[in-house]
């Protein structure tokens, strides 16, 4: 039945729908490039969404787990390999991405008698200076971007573009600390975005397009919502580090680090 | 495979021939009058905060000396080391297989290999190596030392040229210099002013010093310390901590009050 070229058109074009419902339940996933290095947060309910892939490359999923792990174990494969036959330097983010994980998935979204990855994915790249630091997402359907200093894995692409715009206007992250602070305030932005785009999505039962969020929620709202998911779910906040002295630049922040880095106005009040 | 954590089966499916490291022939290549590369004077040995794990710098093939600055001592991650003996193509693309695997293991499978774990490995090339190990073309006897996390100890393992696994007690050795160094390390741990498991770093450090220049002494294929040339040993310490290498400065002070002149 998809023979005919105008079937497969839409039969894609289900899947893209079917895809992004997929999404909207998810926890949106920031990257951050400062002075120290890269730093990447997101939150989970049980399961780590943020993994190493090699000595400067960290990997951030958001999606369905047995995809990710599927997805994962390609890249972990390939930049071994890699490291193993050449030399460590050569395994890149950007090699890896672009002739690892992107074939991969954009064939998997195309081939439509198939399941498509439920996935999309973050991969960060330290360098030895800020200038050398990469970021790269990639979507469901293979398309993939890269950046210099911000990366966002979200539900939608409208949230990307406000959040990156919010990203230009931020001063520049001087410290651990305040990597933390601003990249817990940006999840907290695209979570709220996330939650009012998928809640407008069921009020209109898709009959008309949802309009895209425009504006940036207050900053009450903001913090109202990470004292929430503070409350609720797990913190995970991983360290590229620049600075390490070691080969190895991976370092997961583990809680009684992260505490002080969270401001106040985000910390669930214990008597609530 | 490769979400086993096995980054061997990982190399295979890429068509790398990991079960097999000797060098390719095509028949026509030299053959009986080739001089391999080997000899050398490796050891490692317990003392009272963990282990040390030293070995020369010295690299020969037959009379000839290739290479006074040979690091034989290789860290293959934080908690453990390989110290080779033998044909140093074979054991450093050896070494390369294992810091990968080990590498591949804990971040596909999320959680450290255990120290048995690293055993295996090792033990898994140097039986997959036995046809090179035979032909003399790729012979490597290693010794493995490193701390055991679960156990919380220091461990010394050596192996023969077949793969075949002894857990040493007090200490290992290997290469052409390792007859040597074997009898007095004997003598003292029994004679001696007390067993060598108690000696304290400075005293444990020394004596290592001691041990490498006695081995120089009577194996042309180990250098053992030459201070004119500021060639010093490769002394790597092994403890909860991790590894962490002797700098040299200490090893040239101590050279020059504890081994150089009687005391």
């Amino acid at each position: 039945m998809y023979e005919e070229p105008y079937r497969w058109i839409e039969a894609v074009a289900n899947r893209r729908q079917y895809l992004d419902d997929q999404f909207t339940q998810g926890n949106p996933l920031v990257g951050v490039s400062f002075a120290q290095g890269i730093l990447l947060l997101t939150f989970n309910r049980g399961t780590e969404k943020i993994y190493e892939v090699y000595d400067r490359i960290a990997l951030g999923g958001m999606g369905h787990p047995a995809d990710l792990e599927k997805l994962r174990y390609t890249v972990l494969d390939m930049a071994h390999v890699e490291g193993f036959q050449r030399s460590p330097a050569d395994v890149t983010a950007s090699r890896l991405m672009k002739n690892g994980l992107a074939p991969v998935i954009k064939q998997a979204f195309e081939e439509i008698f198939k399941a498509p990855y439920i996935a999309k994915i973050l991969l960060a790249e330290v360098g030895t200076t800020q200038d050398h630091d990469h970021l790269f997402t990639i979507n469901y359907d293979g398309m993939f971007e890269e950046q210099r200093e911000f990366g966002l894995l979200a539900a939608s692409p409208s949230i990307r573009g406000l959040l990156t715009q919010e990203w230009k206007n931020h001063s520049p992250l001087s410290s651990l600390q305040s990597a933390v602070e601003g990249s817990l305030r940006l999840w907290g932005i695209a979570s709220l975005l996330q939650a009012s785009t998928s809640s407008l999505d069921t009020e209109e039962e898709g009959t008309t397009p949802s309009s895209p969020p425009s504006t940036i929620p207050d900053d009450e709202a903001i913090a109202a919502r990470i004292r929430e998911t503070l409350s609720k779910e797990t913190l995970e906040c991983v360290l590229l580090d620049r600075d390490s002295g070691k080969m190895e630049t991976y370092r997961a922040l583990n809680h009684t680090e992260l505490q002080p880095f969270i401001p106040a106005m985000y910390q669930p009040s214990i008597s609530s | 495979m490769g979400q086993q954590g096995d980054f061997l089966q990982v190399l295979r499916e890429q068509g790398y021939a990991v079960d097999d490291l000797r060098p390719t022939f095509n028949g026509s290549g030299p053959s009986g009058h080739t001089e391999i590369t080997a000899g050398t004077t490796v050891f490692a040995m317990k003392y009272r905060d963990g282990v040390l794990v030293a070995g020369d710098r010295r690299a020969t093939a037959g009379n000839v000396v290739m290479y006074d600055r040979t690091d034989k001592v290789l860290e293959l991650d934080r908690f453990s080391v390989l110290a080779i003996a033998g044909v140093p193509a074979t054991a450093f693309e050896m070494a390369r297989i294992l810091e990968h695997s080990f590498k591949y293991y804990r971040r596909s499978q999320l959680q450290d290999l255990s120290f048995e774990g690293k055993l295996r490995a090792l033990a898994t090339l140097l039986k997959n190596n036995a046809p090179a190990a035979l032909a003399g073309t790729g012979t490597v006897a290693p010794i493995f030392a490193g701390y055991d996390q679960l156990e919380g100890c220091g461990k010394i393992f050596f192996y023969d040229i077949l793969g075949a696994e002894f857990e040493a007690v007090e200490y290992a050795v290997s290469g052409s210099g390792s007859s040597t160094i074997r009898g007095i390390l004997f003598y003292m741990n029994r004679w001696g002013t007390g067993p060598i498991a108690g000696l304290n770093e400075e005293e444990a450090l020394a004596f290592v010093l001691r041990l490498m220049t006695s081995a120089a002494e009577f194996d042309s294929a180990t250098g053992g310390v030459d201070a004119q040339a500021q060639l010093y040993p490769i002394v790597k310490r092994i403890s909860a901590e991790g590894v962490r290498t002797i700098p040299a400065e200490r090893l040239k002070l101590l050279f020059s009050e504890k081994v150089l002149n009687h005391v």
